[in-house]
């Protein structure tokens, strides 16, 4: 038992040191944020001398920040709430029923995964066009779920498979229809996977700048990331404006994290003393 | 009752986002009307060019007081693949911006020869030929970019050497950076990562290298790699690096504004810079002072040429030709070029406008020196090359700086390229 | 592969039913241990309701992505410039081969695949300490996250700045006597430093994948393994590996993706591709052709290889890593 505890202790060093390094790039960031441009090239490296806000405040109120975040907000929560919903969906009728072309029906999702944007990129641009979508938020929202429902349904599909066909057959047997064992089985157990899976997917569509530009092209619907990048001309000049735009768009997915993680550890832990 | 909560979190969230949705939906943007143009760029974002683009509105609606103008400014790196989505659905702007050369002269096919519209401005402004495809114009230039060499004073006078007068040969030249070595600096703040610390050694030292007639039958399109002095321009370029002219880990070093960095903090002496945008002249005078900063001509290498200063235009705004009224995006073109808007660009960005009438004696002498050498100057020799080659010179550069390539079979590489394309 | 049945129960269902409590029903699966009953016929609607699940997301997916990869696939077949809009063939994978930087790409894309296996431990490992409660895990599982959510720009020019041929990195290994490196100078170096920073900006999104799947490893046998006295590494290797197979076989599935479409912003800010071109992938050739050299058929032909990489590679991923985790 001591011997466990010792390596233990041990292992903790390294993983303390390579936490070290995860923190150090946040402070950096954040160190930039605070100093001058002038500041910033002649040392790099060194503390800020004053706590300065300015840039924080250029970058918000320069290009319209404001705007750009509610557009973020509304685009990221529909995207997310819905990819877990389809995902949910799909991931349990894939893992638990049997049906006839379930194997080809998960074999296209997965392949969904493997279609880089680039290709799709113009095609796509013309469909939204077409049908008048492009420029809207249900088309980015559309756009964000199609991009990132094979990674959900997959995910969902792996965790699903865990649980056990008892606990559905039971479920049935109480009279559930099949939408009941998802609305009241599936859904409930799936809480970790969910939650994690929504994590990544809000973060992902958080942080995506490419789609967000080629299907919103109009500055009043553009999302944040956009707005963060393009603060950046062609010489990627002043770099604490940048780095305090990027600090603004960081600090939403870094509270929901620390938020959430606790339920995703809860899940964890529930499951751990399950057996 | 914790997954209670999530739902009611979820729906909480779901609700609220419905709300927003509602609410702040406030119509689509009015693609091909003629009451409103967009324009991309990715300037219009920048603090320093917002003076530029207010006039440039104010002096548009002044003509147009019932049409809005819509800028969005565009992340840069990836405003070409934007545009090029944009181009290939037939949907996007009215007015956009442009580099000058090879990016504009591959997407001329999608744009309005402003040639019509614009032939008033033609005298008033410099640069056009960057713009300019088959004896078409497509964009009113902006700015003009170019290379000119900068180098600091101080360390001039600290190694003994006379600020006043550098170097109008190479021999001297390399003379005055073994002095400049001896105080602890280097004599050139190089940045090859992106591969165009080449682009800018060629257009800055060219003039002194090339003949005068080979140098026109460059531009012109009649390059011959396998000449001598071609090859110098890449033999000097190998032997700086060899000799330890340059920062350590030059081809780790971004241009972009590492190399710029090392310069306006006194750690080398000179650095081919830019005119316009950033590692320019506003910026040296704003780290190093205006009366430290100098530009020089490019030391003479091949004996008789006459050095030069290498300039284009910089950018430019062209009209896309899926917009609805051309001679209404060319107005806001000319909006975007009229005096008074380049006079606030030069004044706030320390950009040099394509308005040569623009008085920029306030500017210090580095810029009075660059805007002197103006009429003399002849355009940049990276910018007549296809961004194929260009990217291709990129990398064999960083291979002369490694060692693992000869000179000769970089300039043969670059030949068959610059020939195929 | 899915497993349970989709036969209709016969019982109605209870329509004053409003919540059921998953615990209870779980527990009750659990106790039972034996199979229903099953029953035929019954509600057609029962018999469509997987098809009705799994309906909206196939066409999400179908309209949205498959479509315009067809679509995408065919434009590779035409030309660029004055060719734009003519049938060319297969010219535009003819040049592709032709290209010496397409194929350092793929050279690269082979590099990654070796690499993929460091890059899934990584998170894997240290997912299993927090797991097994190393002292602090609270902390690390809070701050392992942190790069995630900076942007690649951003981490892209923090690394330079470290890297850099005069950086601090470099100031510490001169300090003990080592020679410095030019990290992103050199062409044998560049591409291990730029996985290198990929995988620590993007390690804690695996994590988080894999604290979910522990939810669902059975701690019994955990426990078991170490009343028998088993080591760290014979947990690792005769539990945890097999109970989490599906989703180690997700997290490499998604590094891989992530490795093969995301690593643009880390490329553009910290080699450009360079040093001669030794840190190109197909993702940057694509953005090359595409965005600097308007060459729209050609980058579409290059994705497309793109996309018959991932898939292959994905696929044989999840087969591999099926018949190791001994299932199906």
């Amino acid at each position: 038992m001591t011997r466990v505890r010792l390596s233990r202790w041990l292992l903790a060093i390294p993983m303390t040191l390579l936490a070290l390094a995860t923190i150090y790039p946040l402070l950096f960031t954040v160190n930039v944020a605070m100093k001058t441009r002038r500041d910033y090239i002649l040392d790099r490296f060194a503390l800020t001398d004053a706590l300065r806000w300015d840039n924080i405040s250029t970058a918000w109120n320069s290009v319209g920040m404001d705007r750009y975040f509610l557009n973020s907000l509304i685009v990221v929560t529909s995207s997310v709430v819905l990819l877990l919903l389809l995902g949910s969906m799909a991931g349990f009728a894939l893992s638990q029923l049997r049906f006839r072309g379930s194997s080809a029906l998960f074999l296209g999702c997965l392949a969904g995964l493997f279609v880089p944007f680039q290709v799709i990129m113009v095609p796509l641009a013309r469909i939204m066009a077409d049908t008048a979508l492009i420029d809207t938020y249900p088309g980015l929202v559309l756009v964000f779920v199609a991009q990132f429902l094979p990674f959900t349904v997959f995910l969902m599909t792996s965790y699903y498979k865990t649980i056990p066909r008892e606990v559905i057959d039971a479920a049935r047997i109480d009279g559930n229809s099949v939408y009941g064992v998802y609305r009241r089985i599936m859904l409930p157990l799936g809480t970790p996977a969910l939650l994690s899976v929504g994590i990544l997917n809000a973060l992902f569509c958080w942080n995506d700048v490419l789609m967000s530009l080629v299907m919103m092209p109009s500055a009043e619907h553009r999302t944040l990331m956009v707005g963060v990048t393009s603060l950046r001309g062609q010489y990627s000049d002043d770099i604490p404006t940048f780095a305090s735009g990027v600090l603004i768009a960081a600090i939403p997915v870094l509270v929901v994290y620390l938020f959430l993680q606790r339920q995703i550890a809860d899940g964890v832990a529930a499951g751990s003393t399950k057996g | 009752m914790k997954q209670r909560a999530l739902w009611s979190a979820v729906l909480v969230v779901g609700l609220a986002t419905a709300g927003c949705g509602s609410a702040s939906d406030t119509g689509s943007s009015s693609g091909g009307s003629t009451d409103k143009l967009v324009v991309w760029d990715w300037k219009s974002g920048e603090p320093s060019a917002k003076a530029y683009i207010e006039k440039a509105k104010a002096d548009f609606s002044a003509k147009h007081p019932d049409v809005t103008v819509e800028f969005v400014a565009q992340p840069f790196d990836q405003y070409y693949t934007l545009l090029g989505a944009a181009i290939q659905s037939g949907k996007g702007p009215d007015v956009m911006l442009f580099n000058g050369g090879g990016q504009i002269r591959d997407r001329v096919d999608a744009l309005v020869p402003l040639d019509d519209y614009v032939a008033e401005d033609k005298q008033r402004l410099a640069g056009w030929d960057a713009f300019t495809k088959d004896g078409k114009t497509y964009a009113g230039p902006v700015t003009l970019q170019g290379h000119p060499i900068y180098y600091n004073k101080d360390l001039y006078a600290k190694a003994g050497l006379d600020p006043a007068s550098p170097a109008t040969t190479w021999d001297k030249f390399l003379a005055d950076c073994a002095a400049i070595g001896k105080v602890g600096a280097k004599c050139f703040a190089l940045g090859n990562k992106e591969g165009a610390g080449i682009q800018f050694w060629l257009s800055a030292l060219g003039s002194g290298v090339l003949t005068a007639q080979e140098y026109d039958d460059w531009i012109a399109g009649k390059r011959d790699w396998n000449s001598p002095n071609v090859k110098r321009v890449f033999q000097l370029w190998k032997d700086a690096g060899d000799a330890g002219l340059n920062n350590d880990g030059a081809n780790s070093t971004a241009m972009f504004n590492d190399a710029f960095a090392l310069f306006q903090s006194a750690k080398a002496a000179h650095v081919i810079g830019l005119m316009s945008d950033v590692g320019h002249w506003k910026d040296f005078n704003e780290f190093l002072t205006p009366d430290k900063l100098g530009v020089m001509s490019a030391p003479v290498v091949t004996a008789g040429t006459t050095p030069s200063l290498a300039y284009d235009g910089g950018i430019g705004y062209a009209v896309a030709k899926w917009t609805s009224d051309p001679k209404l995006a060319a107005d806001l073109v000319r909006s975007l070029t009229s005096t008074e808007a380049l006079q606030a660009f030069y004044a706030e960005a320390g950009a040099i406008a394509s308005d040569t009438t623009i008085d920029v004696s306030q500017a210090g002498p580095a810029a009075a020196t660059i805007v002197g050498q103006l009429k003399g100057g002849k355009p940049a020799l990276h910018v007549a090359l296809s961004s194929k080659t260009l990217d291709l010179m990129g990398r064999v550069s960083q291979q002369l700086l490694s060692g693992s390539i000869s000179v000769d079979e970089a300039v043969k590489q670059l030949a068959a390229s610059d020939q195929a394309g | 592969m899915p497993i349970g049945n989709v036969q209709p129960s016969v019982r109605p269902v209870s329509s004053g039913r409003t919540d059921a409590d998953p615990v209870a029903a779980e527990a009750t699966g659990r106790h039972r241990g034996t199979r229903p009953r099953r029953s035929r016929g019954g509600a057609r609607a029962e018999r469509f309701a997987p098809y009705v699940l799994v309906a909206p997301a196939i066409l999400i997916i179908v309209v949205l992505r498959l479509y315009p990869l067809l679509l995408g696939v065919n434009f590779s077949f035409t030309g660029d410039g004055e060719r734009n809009g003519t049938v060319v063939g297969i010219d535009n994978y003819l040049e592709l081969l032709d290209d010496s930087l397409f194929r350092t790409a793929l050279g690269n894309v082979g590099l990654l695949v070796l690499l993929l296996p460091v890059a899934v431990a990584i998170p894997g490992l240290l997912a299993t300490f927090i797991y097994l409660r190393v002292p602090g895990h609270r902390f690390y599982r809070s701050v392992y996250f942190f790069p995630a959510v900076l942007s690649p720009v951003i981490v892209g020019a923090i690394f330079n700045l470290l890297l850099a041929f005069d950086g601090p990195v470099n100031a510490v290994l001169g300090a003990v006597g080592i020679g410095p490196v030019d990290w992103l100078g050199d062409p044998d170096v560049a591409m291990f430093v730029v996985v290198g920073v990929h995988i620590w900006a993007t390690f804690g999104m695996a994590l988080v994948v894999f604290l979910a799947g522990f939810a669902t490893l059975d701690s019994a046998l955990l426990d078991a393994a170490r009343v028998d006295g088993a080591s760290l590494l014979q947990v690792i290797r005769h539990v945890i590996i097999p109970g989490l197979s599906r989703t180690i076989a997700f997290v490499a599935v998604t590094t891989m993706v992530g490795m093969l479409t995301s690593m643009f912003g880390l490329l553009y800010v910290m080699t450009s591709g360079g040093p001669e071109g030794s840190t190109y992938l197909p993702e940057y050739y694509i953005w090359i052709q595409q965005g600097q050299m308007n060459r729209p058929a050609l980058a579409s032909a290059a994705s497309t290889v793109l996309f018959v990489i991932m898939l292959v590679v994905g696929l044989l991923q999840v087969k591999l890593l099926r018949r190791a985790g001994g299932e199906d």
